[in-house]
Order: C-alpha cells, then structure tokens, then sequence
C-alpha cells in the first residue's frame, strides 16, 4: 500500500517534470502558480498548523523575498537563482526580528504581530523609493525564464513538503505538536517552548522568501500591493484549513483544488467568486474544522503522517 | 493505504486536466483577447472600457466586419491585480491562441503583462495606460510592440494648474495614491507648478485602497494652499471629497485626475461636486470626428453615459482594427509599422505615436462641475464656459 503510494508519487512527479515539454505557456504558468501555493500553505502549516500559533502576516515574508530577489536583481545584476536563496535568507532574518519576542508571548498577541509585520513592510517599501521604486513598483529586466523557475519551484514545493513530513516524523515534531495541544503541559515536560516555535518559525519563512524572489523574476514587475496583499495570507490558510492542518499532504491537496477551482470555475463568474471564497471560509471552519485529511483521519484511522 | 494512492492520482489528475490544451483555432472570428478589471479596486473604469470594447466590435461587424471575418473578443476578469493580469494574457496567446490582443485597464497591469505581450511578439494597443515609463524605457528594455492611446499621466493636471497660475495662484497641495500612474501625474503637475513659479506646499502619497484622508487633509489644511491637486482613481476621489468637507478644507481651486469627470461622481456627492475640476482625456462634446455618433450609440447600447474610459477602449479597438485594415493581415510586424506611421483622428481625438509607441498627439481637457453639469473650461480653444472660481465655502454650494 505504501508502495502503492510511492508509485502513484512517482509517476506524478514525473509527468510535472516532463510537462514544460508538451504544455502551453498558460498551462506551465498556470501549474508554477500551483507550486507557489503548495510551498506557501506547506510553510505556513509548519508554524500554524503544528504549533497552534496563528500567523495572520505570513505574506510579509514572501514580500519581503519579493523585493529582496528583486533588487538583488535589478540593482546589483545577480543572477535570479541566487538572488532566489537571498530572498529565503532575507525573510528568515525577518522571522527571528519578529519571532524572538513574539513567540515568547502566549495568546493572540502573535497574531496581531504578523499582521503589523505585514502593513510596516509595505509602508517600509513603499518610503524607500530609491531602493524599491516605492509605489511604483520595481521592473525587471526582461528575461524568459519561466520553464528554469517551473523546476525550482516545483522542487521547492517538494521541499517544504518533504520537511513536513520529515518534522512530523520526528521528535521535534512531536514537541511541536505538544505545544499545540497543551503549552503549559509541553513546558513541565521540560520542552523549550519559546526555541521550539522560533525554530518551526525560522523554517516556516524560508519558503515564502524564496517563493517571493521566484515570482517577483518571473513576472519581472513587483509594487508594494502586489506582494504584501492580506488576501494571500488568507488564502493559505484556508488552503491548509481545507486540507487539513498539521498533516503532510493537507497543504498540497488544498492548495491543488483551491487554486484549480478559482482559475477554472470562479474565474467565470467574476462577481461571484469572493462570495464562494466567503462562502468556503465559513464552509470549512464550521462544517470540517480539521480539513479533508482530518475527517479522513479520523474515519479511516489513518497515520497521522499522512 | 489504497486511499493515499487515490489522492495523489486526484492531484495529478487535477493538475493535468486542467491544463490540458483547449482545441486548436478554428477558423471563423478574429478573436481578440483582453483581460479588465471587472472586479476590484478599478472596478468602475474596467467596465467603462469593456464597453467600448464592445462597443467597437458590434460596429464593425454590423459593417460586415474586418478581413471578410466577424471580430470577437475573449475577456476575462484580473481582479485588478497584475499577476492575475500576467496569468491571463498568457493564458489568451498560448491557449485561447487569440488572434490579437488588446490592453487591460490600468498601468500597473499594463507594466506587468507588457512583458507576456512581448515575449510573444503581439502587437498590443493600451488604450488606458498614461505612465510614461512603461514605454519609454531604457535600450536595452525597450518594447517594440506597445502603442499608447491616451496623454501621459505628467500632463493630466497641467490645465488646473495652468488656470491657477492665470488667476495669479501661489501655493499647491498634491496628493496622490502611491502607485505608478498616479504617482506619474502627481510628479508632473509638481514640475508643471514649479515651472509656472508656483510653489509646492505640500506633496504626499497615501496607500492604494486608502479610506480615511482626515490625517492627511489635517496637513494640508495646515499648509493652507491655494490649489489642491490629487492624483486619484475614483473611490478615493470621493473619499477625499467628502472629508475635504467634513474637515472644511477649502482650497481656492480642487482637481483630480481620474474619477472627477465621471457621472457617479456627482451622483455621490450631489451639490458637493459642484465647481470641482476634473482632468479627463475626453468629452462627448467635443468635436472629434463621429464623436457625436459615438455618444449616441453608446448611450443606446448600455443606457449609460460613456467616460473617456469607454471612449478611449473604443478607440483604442478602432485604432488596432484600422491598422489591421490597412496591413491587410494580423501579422504583428506589419500591423506595428502601419501603427508607428499611422495618423489619425478617431471619437477621442487625435492618435500619433513616436517610435517608442508613445503618445505624442491627443490633447487633455479640464471640466469643471457647475449646476449639475460638466463643463469643458480649458483649453480656451475647446473651452465651452469660464471657470468659476474662487470656490465657495462648502455651505454655500
């Protein structure tokens, strides 16, 4: 049955790698978006969705690999796949910045720190003009290099999957999981709680600052409300919530349906598609609060690294 | 566990049905592709835009259409974001494969999907993207398939600013949303300002979406200009108007860029829209040639008003077909060298572009609200009344 698993794994990584070869454009476009999410939801799931702390900002660090890849690029001339892994370093700097304190802390106040995190980054970029071309965003230099970042952020959504499940197998995983169920328990247990989440956090950032300078190369233009929009930290979470938090594949199978729902059937109907998104939200926090994976859990008994 | 297995088939299943290629190009339409803001922050302009965009599609094929084929146009909705934007354009050239297509709303998206355009070599008329920098770029970045429809954002306030140095105004107060077009105008009428030896009291951008102006407009009151120049889109717009009153700001001389001319403007703010200037790119007064006719068919069509959003998606759809007419073929090359030399005066006025694809013959005017009505006060030779001015006290409207 494994095995089974592992086939089917196989043969579908290895239709994604062949398949710039006979895709359209759109079609290549279209599944990069995939893999953006993936690496998103994965990531935010690794701090949410394992340790129970809610962050409301995680955009903040995809901006801030946006604009970190971005300036590396347009300003100084790196090259993108370099400027990609600055952009990863860049948010995780910015994770143990906010971390530090705010993990300390019990509560909603983490929360409400990353959703400031969030609105100061975009105010930041949009007061240093001369670095970031303030509102008016920043271009690229035209490049075509949309199949080179297929691959690397397909790898990268394998990535972050592939540590989840790695976490979720572990002792640290287990404490993680701990802090989630019961802090103060976690705590008399002897577990650095305050270094447990900070690490999770650290990990969690990485994605979205790399995934942030992958995006930012291939479109070639960013502005500050492009890449620090609050609707995408939502959509992760209903993405991972949709799935299933703090499992491994939940992330992968929300971020899969949602995306290929809104680009194939909501984008039909422009005045309606926030109110399904709405309608989703509310769908899944009261109907299945422990997402697809959960409700199968629970039914199937099935492992929990799933 | 066979359930495992079965969810990842559902995601390769997923992945790929949805991306599998939709049928090659049947013969039949020239179809033309274009993704607008239908939703969104620049809701209200987009659809102003797609319907000129229809607008010019029924006309020409009441007329038996172009190349002896119907013309039909795909558009889709970018929720006013540009990565939707990118997405959708790609999605129009490689699988819709559109025979052309045409700008969406806005410069912002019009920077970002510029690139797709290119890449694929399509000739892409803008007909609503006014900043500068989007075509005239460094060598090395140039775009050579992009052609400009409207003045640039620099010249949008360049008549309220003109009038005020007339009437002997001193001091300026400009605000503007801090995004690439408005940023542009804002820029502009500081230089224009400065340049007539006016001073610049104030000058502030606020965030894209902004709804509470009280802090900002606290400042300015305090600068206590004479003009108040704000570089906006719609929403914020009235916003501005509405704390202007509450806050009993009251500049000598108010303008906007974008939103002040259109007919919810008035509707929204009723008396306190009067004597406030709006910059536009286009009235169905003017006298351009078919201009009268545009009005009157677009009125019928829709039972609405046209704004010089719809006026210029019309044209801009005019301008590219005209082009194609004359190339006799939708071969990118030969449509861009017919519309680098092309000269021409369509409902929204004149049309000439350097070699650059930028806009060097279309002409701005200034309305002004009085009585309920819009009125054409500059330029002097297009102007169909005198400004008043000074504005009243807000009571006294």
């Amino acid at each position: 049955m494994t095995r089974a698993f592992l086939g089917a794994l196989g043969v579908a990584l290895a239709a994604l790698a062949l398949y710039p070869f006979f895709g359209t454009g759109y079609g290549v476009r279209a599944t990069l978006q995939i893999f953006m999410w993936i690496a998103l939801a994965g990531s935010w799931n690794l701090i949410s969705g394992l340790t129970g702390y809610v962050s409301f900002g995680h955009v903040a660090f995809f901006g801030a690999g946006a604009y970190a890849g971005a300036i590396l690029v347009a300003k100084v001339g790196w090259s993108w796949p370099a400027a990609s892994l600055v952009g990863g370093v860049a948010a995780c700097v910015l994770a143990l910045v906010i971390g530090y304190p705010c993990l300390r802390l019990k509560g909603p106040y983490f929360a409400i720190a990353m959703l400031g995190l969030n609105e100061v980054l975009r105010a930041l970029v949009s007061y240093f003009e001369g670095l970031t071309g303030g509102g008016s965003g920043l271009s690229l230099p035209t490049l075509d290099a949309t199949i080179p970042i297929y691959y690397v952020m397909g790898v990268l959504a394998a990535a972050v999957t592939l540590l989840t499940y790695l976490i979720i197998t572990s002792r640290f995983g287990l404490r993680l999981m701990t802090i989630r169920e019961d802090e103060v328990a976690a705590e008399a247990l002897g577990i650095d709680t305050a270094r447990h989440k900070l690490y999770a956090f650290l990990l969690s950032a990485a994605g979205p600052g790399i995934a942030g300078a992958l995006t930012a190369r291939d479109q070639g233009y960013i502005e500050p409300i492009s890449v620090f929009p609050l609707a995408m930290t939502i959509t992760m979470i209903v993405m991972v919530l949709f799935g299933g938090k703090g499992t491994v594949w939940g992330p992968v199978l929300g971020a899969v349906v949602l995306f290929v729902s809104q680009e194939f059937v909501w984008a039909r109907f422009p005045y309606l598609h926030q109110l399904l998104f709405g309608a989703i939200i509310v769908a899944v926090v009261l109907l299945m609060p422990r997402g697809v994976l959960g409700i199968l859990q629970m039914k199937y008994r099935l492992p929990r690294t799933i | 566990m066979r359930l495992r297995g079965l969810v990842a088939l559902v995601w390769a299943a997923a992945v790929f049905g949805a991306s599998l290629p939709v049928d090659a190009q049947a013969p039949g339409p020239i179809r033309i592709g274009a993704s607008l803001s239908l939703t969104g922050t620049y809701a209200k302009l987009g659809n102003y835009q797609h319907e000129g965009y229809k607008l010019c599609a029924k006309q020409v094929n009441d007329k038996g259409g172009l190349l002896g084929r119907k013309v039909e146009f795909v558009v889709y909705d970018d929720q006013s974001t540009p990565a939707t934007g990118v997405r959708l354009y790609e999605k129009l050239i490689t699988e819709d494969k559109v025979d052309a297509v045409v700008g969406p709303y806005s410069s912002p998206i019009t920077e970002a999907v510029a690139n797709v355009t290119e890449k694929y070599k399509k000739v892409m008329v803008t007909p609503l993207a006014a900043t500068t920098s989007i075509f005239k770029r460094p060598p090395d970045k140039k775009r050579h398939y992009i052609f400009m429809v409207i003045s640039p954002a620099e010249v949008y306030l360049e008549g309220l600013i003109d009038m005020a140095a007339k009437r002997g105004l001193k001091t300026v107060a400009i605000v503007n949303e801090d995004t690439l077009f408005s940023k542009a105008a804002a820029s502009g009428a500081a230089d224009l300002a400065k340049k007539k030896g006016m001073q610049v009291v104030f000058q502030e951008g606020y965030p894209k979406g902004n709804q509470d102006f009280s802090a900002l407009l606290t400042k300015i009151r305090a600068a206590n200009p004479d003009v108040l120049a704000a570089s906006t889109y719609f929403d914020d717009a009235v916003a501005i108007t509405r704390q202007m009153k509450e806050l009993n700001l009251n500049p000598k001389m108010y303008g906007i860029t974008v939103g002040g001319d259109l007919p919810e403007f008035y509707d929204l703010l009723k008396q306190n829209a009067e004597y406030i200037y709006g910059a536009t790119q286009w009235e169905a007064t003017l006298p351009y040639p078919g201009n009268k006719e545009f009005a009157e068919a677009y009125t019928k069509e829709f039972g609405r008003e046209p704004v010089y959003h719809s006026a210029a998606g019309y044209a801009g759809c005019v301008i590219y077909l005209d082009a194609v007419k004359r190339a006799g073929t939708l071969d990118a090359d030969r449509v861009r060298e017919v519309l680098l030399r092309l000269e021409t005066k369509t409902a929204f006025g004149d049309f000439n572009v350097d070699q650059d694809g930028f806009q060097v013959a279309h002409k701005m005017v200034m309305t002004q609200w009085q009585g309920g009505k819009k009125v054409i006060v500059w330029p002097d030779d297009l102007a169909q009344a005198k400004p008043r001015f000074p504005m009243p006290a807000w009571n006294q409207r």
